[in-house]
């Protein structure tokens, strides 16, 4: 597929900002790989996965941890079963011990370098990662190839994967990391937005109960609790209150252990805390 | 050449301008982001002013922190709208130029009466400002016309953006102008002071002090070598990665009143990250370090530095004080405003000096921002300990600073 010809327009389950749509849409066509951060909630990593079901890609996802090394996110050579096999023997199961890629096991990034078509590669939560990770990883993104060790092999993408990386900003991205991406920072939704956000999710739900929630939800949020309540949150709020059936009461609204998470926060509430807690 | 073409070189010369701007405003754009720039120019895919602002903005900025000064600078380039680096609200507005340039013409056209600096309220004339700001940003928003106002408008540059800076291609919906309007990415600027409702996203920065690696690793080699030296029998050797927990010690001047706001939110600021570090310790000093600090914010129980020096070295130490005072404090060996019992007193200026070199991670954090360091009161002491220890200011950026100071890892891999 061109590149020039893929455009995203959100789907039914994803409501799409029309500037967030302007930017991926940039990021598609200029084949860069394109870095989401911003607050827990914002969709950062549904975005990619939507743009993958929209488009019919396949998507490739990378969980990022702090002890991954980068390498094995594109390959992981099975040693242990290599040297098993060796002295051994590998029997019926068809590997040849003298066949290195009998025993390399390809990683997301593997995967979506060496596959036929073009496909979403997601690195999520890519802050999580050492520095010098990030460092070995941007070179690979950048030149969508690298290089197997062991016996001095590169392995290229003839078609560039559509990359998107999320970051929940836990930790600074390097700088030369950052100029290979396009970044955006998404906003957490207003008040407009997010009632398109509940229309989506609940279709039925009560313009009456869908409004007393909202004020609530954001005037909680006002409130700097430690977690303030996130938009899944929110949904899964709206979600409880339409099983009771309860316009919910701003003076006392019901369930709230759905919304805040957090023991401090959740007693700061009970305390009838009306401000946000002050430093200064 | 074609008309196209010389269009084109026209075209290029004009962003190439922004660029330098954006640079002014402390937005590092560099000679491939231009080259970026054009490849996407030629792809086509800018058909109006609000694509070409998301498009830039993708191009040139890369962290939220430098948000607001590129919306800023977008703002006064294509709209000759002149934006402060401030947030409505904030005080600091009334220092601003635009402020000023601003009082001065609507006092010229009549908008607000001659002796308005002296009449008027400064939360008065700040209100009126950011009222005719944001009817300056609405009035763009939906029309056709995009260019500036040439210098008519009341909060152009009269300079830069003179002419007016003509895109081709559809009017869009105008809507980058509101966005910018909004100023939804001030808070996060750099240079935003800390305060409770940003103190997360510093907490945040923070928490990646300690590093954190596996417990267990596959030893390759060793288990090969095992393997080997067995005979061919398999022997796996799993190798530990070293945990490393990070000391802190917290050395605090509450001393002088300048301080007093900035005590207890750097304090909440370490000790929300007590599963981070193995521990916390805090202590006082009033303006500067002699030979003790106290271990209560009386300053009665004493903490001799002697101690304090035979600490681990990789210790991190922040020191948290304005760093202004008289000279004499500082480099006098009876300069202490509290101590003179000691026979062999020395300067502080010796005192701090064995911290810095005994602590490699030491920072001195100052709430004093960085942009008045130099030439106020004080400057000279300032200067002196600036070149002891790494400074740092309380901003969002200074947090991340110290952050990168304190956890450069240099040999400890």
């Amino acid at each position: 597929m061109n590149p020039d010809d893929l455009r995203f327009e959100g789907t039914e389950d994803y409501y799409l900002d029309p500037e967030l749509g302007t930017i991926v849409n940039i990021a598609l066509q200029m084949e860069k790989p394109l870095l989401l951060t911003g607050e827990a909630g914002t969709g950062k990593t549904c975005l990619a996965l939507e743009v993958a079901k929209s488009l019919s890609m396949d998507t490739e996802v990378l969980r990022c941890k702090s002890t991954i090394k980068g390498e094995e996110s594109c390959y992981t050579q099975d040693t242990v079963l290599r040297l098993n096999d060796a002295r051994f023997g590998s029997g019926e199961t068809g590997r040849d011990v003298q066949n290195f890629y009998d025993y390399v096991v390809w990683g997301p990034i593997g995967r979506a370098f060496r596959a036929d078509k073009k496909v979403v590669l997601l690195l999520d939560e890519v802050d999580k990662t050492e520095s010098d990770v990030q460092d070995n990883l941007l070179d690979i993104l950048e030149d969508c190839e690298f290089t197997i060790r062991e016996i001095n092999t590169i392995i290229k993408a003839d078609i560039r994967p559509a990359i998107f990386l999320t970051s929940n900003a836990k930790r600074e991205l390097s700088d030369p990391f950052l100029r290979r991406c396009y970044c955006h920072h998404i906003a957490f939704p207003d008040q407009d937005q997010m009632r398109e956000i509940i229309r989506l999710h609940y279709p039925d739900t009560s313009a009456k109960l869908m409004e007393a929630a909202v004020h609530i939800f954001y005037e909680l949020r006002e409130r700097g609790y430690e977690k303030p309540p996130a938009t899944s949150e929110l949904l899964n709020w709206i979600g409880a209150l339409e099983r009771t059936g309860a316009i919910p009461d701003p003076k006392d609204p019901p369930l709230m252990g759905v919304l805040l998470k957090r023991a401090s926060d959740i007693q700061a509430y009970r305390g009838g805390d009306s401000g946000p807690k002050r430093f200064m | 050449m074609s008309a196209a073409a010389q269009d084109e070189k026209a075209y290029n010369a004009l962003f190439v301008n922004f660029v330098y701007l954006l640079r002014d405003y402390g937005v590092p754009a560099g000679p491939k982001d231009i080259l970026d720039m054009n490849r996407g120019f030629e792809k086509g895919f800018v058909r109006s002013l609000d694509e070409l602002f998301v498009f830039l903005r993708l191009t040139f900025v890369r962290r939220v922190e430098h948000m607001d000064s590129f919306e800023r600078a977008f703002a006064l380039y294509f709209y000759d709208i002149d934006i402060p680096p401030v947030e409505e609200g904030d005080l600091a507005l009334l220092r601003t130029k635009q402020f000023q340039d601003w009082l001065n013409r609507a006092i010229e056209a009549g908008d607000l009466p001659a002796r308005a600096k002296w009449d008027m309220k400064p939360e008065e004339l700040m209100k009126k400002f950011w009222e005719r700001l944001k009817e300056q940003t609405k009035e763009h928003h939906g029309g056709n016309k995009w260019i500036g106002t040439k210098g008519n408008s009341p909060f152009g540059h009269s300079g830069n953006a003179e002419g007016g800076v003509r895109v081709g291609g559809g009017p869009g919906n105008g809507s980058a102008l509101k966005v910018i309007g909004d100023r939804r990415y001030v808070s996060y600027s750099h240079d935003n002071t800390l305060r409770s409702d940003n103190l997360r996203q510093a907490l945040d920065s923070m928490k990646h002090l300690k590093k954190a690696g596996a417990e267990t690793d596959l030893d390759l080699h060793e288990t090969i070598r095992r393997t080997s030296r067995n005979g061919g029998e398999i022997e796996l050797v799993f190798k530990k990665e070293l945990r490393d927990k990070m000391k802190i010690v917290l050395l605090i001047d509450n001393g002088g009143y300048s301080m007093t706001p900035y005590v207890d939110i750097t304090r909440l600021l370490f000790s929300k990250l007590h599963d981070r570090f193995d521990e916390i310790k805090t202590y006082y000093f009033h303006n500067t370090i002699y030979d003790k600090v106290y271990i209560d914010q009386r300053r009665i129980r004493a903490y001799n530095i002697d101690k304090l020096l035979q600490q681990r070295e990789d210790t991190r130490i922040v020191i948290l004080g304005d760093a202004t005072m008289a000279p004499e404090e500082l480099a006098s060996a009876y300069g202490s405003i509290s101590g003179f019992e000691l026979d062999d007193a020395r300067p502080s200026l010796h005192w701090l000096n064995l911290i810095a070199k005994r602590f490699e991670h030491s920072v001195w954090l100052n709430p004093i921002s960085k942009q008045r360091w130099t030439g106020n009161y004080g400057a000279w002491t300032l200067k002196q300990i600036k070149g002891i220890f790494h400074m740092e200011d309380m901003t969002l950026g200074g947090i991340k600073g110290m952050v990168e100071h304190l956890s450069d890892f240099t040999g400890k891999e």
